[in-house]
């Protein structure tokens, strides 16, 4: 297992978000995250990504603990995330915002671009390439200097996806990456998630649409009121008794005849 | 005065560049990082005192003391902003508010320690008058005499002054300018346009708040100690927390987040300020002197809501990105 997480918890004063969950992610996988609203799917990635910091349990991601890390670390570690809302840097160009993604610029240090010029031109020239091949293989190409402010929801979601590739992450958290955008771009986007698979970047997503959900995945993890409940392929979860149940509510006694 | 008093604009031009190196601190600050900081005066005032302080009473060599004045400045900066730093902007404005106000109410209170409300004069306890720019004055001498030789002509030493601030404001300013093209700039941007988006890229978010609030600092302070040079002597009125949004006003007018914004704003703040000193001609000549000082403060007023209302991008701004939303 790549990503292993172990009994997680949070609450929000008193209310148990995340409760006890635990399940793992397959290397090379495309795993989706599923469950009712309020089963506690976003909270759990902000847990694993540390943009949260959990009350108790256990994350190990590759073989390293990172539970409670701060996101940045989570992040250089090979597990990025992309948002709900998509985050843009909106007063930034679009070939900027995927830039800021690459690691490994010696420029990013202070005062370096004055010692070593040399060094950080080179490495920014690589970053460069490689983000203007990010945003061909994206399909913004077109707009690569207009500010990040001016796409629309669901460019947006495709610019933060290029930025969170940068880094070529081993894993990559998207929460809800088809939802508010358009058909035609969401298929895009569906396609660039199958490939991630083809290049072994493991997966996990959270979706609603259980068409997508049961075409894509490898492997489903169902959650409800903080916990795990069922895990499976796309065919066993569509058949448990209990994610009908956690979906479509409990049959009262007089319906049960 | 004349309108047309050389003097006078070789004056305005020394305070306009040292301005300048205020207005880039706060630039580094809040431009690049996005920390809304409200008590830049802060940083000046404490290098200020400090330099002083260090010299008059305890015969420390100027440079020394005025490195000394620097990192003092900087220790202001991490007590006062410090904490706030991992809290929301609006915090950090709030603290940032009250600290500039702090050390100018020390200065005020602490007569033993800072001359108390009479200023720098009063540094050397009472019957003495401090003086601490002694040695900066010979070194502009030796300067200004070894200028008037080369240019065959007659230096004054305000045009001294004017030349090496405005050459050291010059450096500052493409140093600043290769540091913010660069990919440290790019991650300082991104940390000012959304601090989540950039962790999530794994950028260390609070290192580079702190480096630019210790960079904003020390470049506050060097601006404090070339104005105290400059003035001779000083009292905590002239530090007044209206430097700081002087400062802003710099930013504003030039145009927001623009670099090369800070000069020009820069003169053209302290043209519009000071050159308003300067309209005694008739028919204003009607009016007297006192009244004379409301209209210019009104005019200056009315002049900057109108440059606004007119160009709110500034001069070198993008109105397209002002109008985008974070």
């Amino acid at each position: 297992m790549l990503l292993e997480i172990d009994n997680l918890a949070k609450s929000f004063g008193g209310v148990a978000a995340v409760d006890g969950a635990s399940f793992g992610v397959a290397e090379g996988s495309i795993t989706a995250l599923i469950g009712p609203n309020g089963a506690g799917k976003t909270t759990v990635f902000n847990l694993v990504s540390g943009f949260i910091r959990p009350d108790r349990g256990a994350v190990r991601f590759a073989g390293r603990d990172i539970y409670g890390a701060r996101g940045d670390v989570v992040a250089r570690a090979g597990l990025v995330r992309a948002f709900q809302a998509p985050r843009v840097l909106t007063r930034m160009s679009v070939l900027e915002n995927v830039m800021l993604g690459a690691n490994d610029q010696p420029g990013e240090r202070f005062g370096m671009t004055l010692v070593a010029p040399g060094r950080v031109a080179a490495r920014e020239r690589e970053i460069e390439a490689r983000a203007r091949e990010m945003l061909a293989l994206i399909r913004l190409d077109h707009l690569v200097d207009d500010y990040a402010g001016t796409l629309s929801g669901g460019q947006r979601k495709l610019l933060e996806f290029g930025r969170a590739l940068m880094s070529e992450p081993r894993m990559i958290l998207l929460d809800e990456p088809m939802a508010g955008i358009a058909p035609v771009l969401g298929q895009q986007l569906l396609q660039h998630v199958q490939d991630l698979r083809a290049r072994r970047t493991t997966v996990c997503v959270i979706e609603h649409d259980m068409d997508v959900v049961m075409s894509i995945s490898d492997r489903v993890i169902v959650m409800d009121e903080g916990r795990v409940i069922a895990e499976g392929t796309p065919s066993e979860i569509q058949r448990d008794e209990r994610v009908i149940e956690a979906y479509l509510g409990r049959r009262a006694p007089s319906e049960a005849l | 005065m004349d309108f047309l008093n050389p003097a006078f604009w070789t004056f305005v031009a020394v305070i306009a560049g040292i301005y300048a190196i205020m207005a880039l601190g706060l630039y580094v600050q809040f431009s690049l990082a996005g920390l809304p900081n409200f008590g830049h005066v802060a940083f000046m005032a404490t290098a200020a005192y400090v330099m002083a302080i260090l010299v008059v009473r305890y015969h420390v060599p100027l440079a020394i003391a005025s490195i000394g004045a620097i990192a003092a400045a900087v220790a202001v900066g991490l007590l006062l902003a410090g904490p706030a730093l991992r809290l929301r902007a609006d915090y950090l404005a709030i603290a940032t508010i009250a600290g500039g106000e702090i050390v100018r109410y020390l200065a005020m209170n602490l007569p033993e320690l800072t001359g108390g409300p009479i200023g720098s004069m009063g540094l050397a306890g009472p019957g003495n008058i401090a003086m601490y720019n002694q040695d900066w004055l010979a070194l502009l001498n030796r300067l200004t005499a070894a200028l008037s030789q080369a240019s065959g002509h007659a230096v004054s030493r305000d045009l001294t002054m004017a030349l090496l601030v405005w050459t050291f404001a010059g450096l500052l300013l493409l140093v600043f300018r290769r540091m913010e093209k660069s990919p440290w700039g790019r991650v300082m941007k991104a940390v000012r346009e959304d601090e989540t988006a950039a962790a999530a890229a794994g950028k260390n978010v609070f290192s580079f708040k702190l480096q630019a609030l210790i960079l904003g600092a020390i470049l506050g302070a060097i601006s404090g100690l070339l104005l105290a040079w400059q003035i001779g002597i000083f009292s905590p009125e002239d530090f007044q927390p209206t430097l700081t949004f002087y400062a802003y006003l710099i930013l504003i007018l030039g145009g927001l987040n623009r670099l090369w914004a800070i000069p020009v704003g820069a003169v053209l703040f302290s043209v519009l300020f000071s050159g308003t000193r300067l309209l005694n001609f008739f028919p204003l000549s009607l009016i007297d002197s006192g009244n004379r000082a409301f209209l210019r403060l009104f005019l200056v007023g009315f002049l900057l809501v109108l440059f606004m209302a007119l160009r709110p991008q500034g001069l070198l701004g993008n109105r397209k990105e002002l109008l985008l939303e974070k």
